[in-house]
């Protein structure tokens, strides 16, 4: 390198960017989150940051906002070097950040969460100046939103605008936003993105997480691919399209299996269902209901699928139906014998596995060891227990053929369930679940968190697990995997089923519609009952 | 070339172990410091209580009439603990025990093996009845077992207090403010040493035992460490909650009976002489481990002996009661250290694109 431009140089200035990163760098124990990644995010520009699960997204935007310290490289806002040594400082930057996950307070209103926190917030508030306060912030952002409402009465639509008033009352120039149109439906998102658009009209700048290809390309000005920790490529929207992003995303071509084929050994669908629901309707402790009769039949050597954007009903589906959640009103049938009373013992007994959606909370117990972990569904069982003791030995041994057959490679098995990935939790989980799901499995988000090789073969696990006669129920937000798997997808809407569609004939947009809760005009959809 | 520490989730046991080592050392080297400015002497002091706390028989039985009910009190809050539940009363239960021993020791005529027989069950009834409450209140209302134990001890101290100045005085009125000697006592093991001691590690060990190799035990550990994935499983966490509270009760109750019937013979105020509040640092000690127990009992029991000859020499007591204070926060702090690694950053990637292209 020849003297005088050394990296640590300021970059030449360009009046266009706003924010900048250079050769940033992050590790964590055993792993490189971001590996000399340069960014450039100028005024006027949704910027879109796609990647897969672990390819240092967040980490990146973490560092960005302050929360984490990069162990190299250098953050530069308005060609000026900056140090974040923590979030308000990002603030103060101009920097505000929407996660994926909500950080509001439930139990307070709009107005109090705008409020909470902040500098400006006067020193004697009363509820009534707190209202005017956000009403008049809302107007001049050019949000909708209710002062005084209490956060859990909103929509997560609702709760979105809330945390975006909120980082854009900060005085935000630059605006991250954390996979903002997974929690939205369609209409919402469409709304989101043309607030975005007057944002960033105003020469402020947009940073969009996502690995929604579709959405990207239809929002966003530029597109920077990141994987494995490295940045890929910066691209203009308008030059790129889905297949090379993907490409770029992966690393090589997405091959999709169509593992709707079966072969010529595998189980022919069961003429009598395994899983049956009748009107089964499920209320939350306020009495709101969160299951609206559904009545669905899952049969033996088929899978079903059950699409929805998440929050509608999916979890408390999950749980109805292996036992977790008591049904207010309604029937489960389990090969024909009312299982609607019954615990989730007595479903698992009969042969119903279940990945959780969130396996953390409540697929394992974090701080026991994984051989305790890998024993949840059969210490009961012969070998792990004989007589009421229980046997670390095969408990031991269990958790070991589990692993070989996730293929996770574990050092020591007595460490805490904890220290793993979040990959191999789901692919341990997803296996233990497989051992014990004799006749149906409820797969809830099985690929979430694995990277496109984990869910290529989780997929194909759900396959054998039809082919040999198992009826499996498929509740995914990705609509691709859904129609790539499934012989019949279900779409939930608030709790109720809007219909079951053909994933030979229906297309993504009617599905969609569905999603958003208009139901199925003329087209008459098959019979959910039959 | 920078350094930084690093956490790690679950540090090695040689760690906390050394850890706590330096931490007591630092704790004993703080303590001297003080007694030194308020004018003791304290290596004189440290030599003292050393011989006086191992030196002879006579102090090792002291010792160890001590490391029996802190064994058996930590033993009950830590087994409530593996449950997820605080219980703050094991000082109450094991006062409630102890009543219950005394009411059938005194009351109750037959030969003294069969009344000592009786008085054991009655001690362990006591103590699941003063902690059935706070139970069943957790387990059905979400009542906190943190508030309802804690505010339980009270009534219990204060019943000791009212039995043994009223009601079951002592009638000859030679004493006051204690019951009659209760007649039937377990057998001394060595000396002043009761089977109440060997008692109490059998308890320690099967309840360790229980938790590593039953069904049962398993099924504890999952609803103490993630209610969620305990019910998940199709566990009975409800009916787990009230039965291991109610065996964390019995346990205190035991302990409560054994200091009647072995150690004390009488009933009398303060009886429970903190052992309940003991437990706590004992099980808080022994990092969610039955056996570590044993040891947490031993070492807080030389610590309160310490303490014991340190007033007798006419250090303070508030004193004695910092010194105890220092030595646990710094065994925290060190069990918080452990958790740290001193590592080296990885260089920057510009400085060593520097190098790359200088050489």
């Amino acid at each position: 390198m020849t003297a005088g431009t050394s990296p640590l140089d300021p970059p030449p200035p360009d009046p266009s960017s706003l924010v900048r990163l250079t050769g940033i760098t992050k590790t964590f124990p055993g792993v490189i989150a971001c590996r000399d990644v340069d960014l450039d995010v100028r005024r006027g520009e949704i910027h879109a940051l796609l990647g897969e699960n672990g390819a240092g997204k967040s980490t990146l935007m973490n560092i960005l906002t302050g929360i984490y310290q990069p162990d190299a490289g250098d953050i530069w806002v308005d060609g000026r070097r900056r140090h974040f040594a923590a979030p308000v400082d990002a603030m103060g930057a101009g920097i505000g950040m929407v996660h994926q996950h909500f950080k509001l307070v439930q139990s307070f209103t709009v107005a109090e969460n705008i409020h909470l926190g902040w500098e400006r917030t006067p020193g004697r508030i009363r509820a009534r100046d707190l209202a005017a306060r956000t009403l008049e912030l809302a107007h001049t952002v050019g949000l909708a939103v209710r002062p005084d409402a209490r956060i859990d009465e909103l929509s997560t639509g609702e709760q979105q605008r809330v945390e975006i008033l909120r980082v854009l009352a900060r005085r935000a120039r630059v605006l991250i936003l954390d996979e903002p149109t997974a929690v939205l439906s369609p209409l919402e998102a469409e709304e989101l993105f043309k607030t975005l658009k007057r944002f960033v009209a105003q020469g402020n700048a947009v940073i969009l997480i996502s690995h929604k290809l579709g959405e990207v390309l239809g929002s966003a000005d530029r597109i920077t691919v990141l994987r494995g920790g490295l940045k890929i490529s910066t691209t203009r929207a308008a030059d790129s399209t889905a297949k090379a992003l993907a490409r770029l995303m992966v690393g090589h071509d997405i091959v999709r299996n169509a593992l709707r084929v079966r072969g010529p050994s595998a189980a022919r669908v069961a003429s009598t269902p395994v899983l049956e629901l009748r009107d089964v309707a499920v209320c939350d402790a306020t009495g709101r209901p969160r299951l609206d009769r559904i009545s669905v039949k899952l049969h033996g050597g088929e899978i079903l699928g059950v699409a929805g954007v998440t929050g509608n009903g999916q979890k408390e589906l999950s749980q109805a139906l292996t036992g977790m959640l008591p049904v207010s009103a309604g029937n489960i049938l389990l090969g024909g014998v009312d299982f609607t009373h019954r615990n989730a013992r007595e479903f698992a007994d009969f042969g119903v596995g279940h990945i959780p959606e969130d396996r953390l909370h409540s697929g394992l117990a974090p701080a026991l060891s994984i051989i305790d972990n890998a024993a949840l569904r059969e210490y009961a069982r012969a070998p792990l227990s004989r007589r009421g003791w229980y046997r670390p030995a095969q408990a031991r041994a269990l958790a070991e053929s589990i692993a070989a057959a996730a293929e996770v490679r574990i050092a020591d098995f007595d460490m805490p369930a904890a220290n793993l990935s979040g990959g191999n939790q789901q692919r341990l989980v997803a296996r233990r679940e497989m051992r014990i799901a004799t006749r149906v499995l409820i797969a809830a988000y099985p690929s979430r968190g694995l990277d496109v090789g984990a869910i290529d073969t989780t997929m194909r696990c759900l396959a054998q697990l039809r082919d040999a006669g198992v009826g499996v129920l498929l509740i995914s937000e990705d609509l691709e995997e859904l129609l790539t798997t499934c012989d019949r997808i279900a779409v939930m809407c608030r709790g109720a089923l809007m219909g079951v569609a053909d994933p030979e004939s229906a297309s993504i947009e009617e599905i969609g519609l569905l999603m958003a809760g208009q139901h199925a005009t003329t087209t008459a959809l098959p019979d959910l009952r039959g | 070339m920078t350094y930084r520490f690093q956490r790690s989730a679950t540090p090695p046991g040689s760690r906390v172990i050394a850890a706590r080592g330096i931490a007591v050392v630092l704790a004993l080297l703080t303590a001297g410091a003080v007694l030194r400015l308020t004018g003791a002497a304290p290596v004189a002091l440290a030599r003292e209580v050393i011989t006086d706390t191992f030196g002879s028989s006579f102090a090792l039985q002291d010792l160890a009439l001590l490391v029996s009910p802190l064994i058996l009190t930590g033993l009950s809050v830590s087994v409530a603990l593996r449950v997820g539940a605080w219980n703050i009363g094991a000082e109450g239960q094991f006062n409630a025990g102890a009543v219950a021993a005394t009411g059938v020791g005194l009351y109750v005529p037959g030969p003294p093996l069969v009344v000592l027989g009786l008085m054991l069950v009655a001690g362990i009834g006591g103590g699941i009845l003063w902690v059935a409450g706070p139970a069943l209140a957790r387990a059905y209302a979400g009542v906190s077992e943190l508030i309802s134990t804690l505010l339980l001890n009270f009534v219990a101290g204060l019943l000791v207090y009212w039995l043994a100045t009223g009601p079951w005085l002592e009638p000859s009125g030679r004493a006051i403010g204690t019951t009659a000697r209760i007649v039937p006592e377990i057998p001394a093991l060595w000396d002043e040493v009761h089977w109440g001691l060997a008692a109490a590690v059998i308890i320690a060990v099967s309840v360790s035992m229980l938790l590593t190799f039953t069904r049962w035990g398993y099924e504890i550990r999952l609803c103490g460490s993630n209610l969620q994935a305990a019910h998940y499983a199709g566990m009975p966490v409800r009916r787990h909650l009230i039965t291991v509270m109610l065996l964390s009760g019995a346990i205190a109750g035991t302990a409560g009976m054994f200091e009647v019937a072995g150690t004390v013979h009488h009933l009398q105020g303060g009886i429970s002489n903190n052992f309940g509040y003991l437990g706590i640092m004992v099980a808080v000690l022994a990092r969610r481990s039955m056996l570590g127990v044993l040891a947490g009992a031993l070492f807080m029991a030389v610590l309160l002996n310490s303490g014991i000859i340190l007033s007798t020499r006419g250090v303070d007591v508030s004193t004695v009661l910092a010194v105890t204070g220092l030595v646990l926060l710094y065994t925290a702090i060190g069990d918080e250290i452990a958790h740290y690694r001193f590592v080296r950053a990885p260089e920057p990637a510009a400085a060593r694109i520097n190098e790359m292209s200088s050489t």
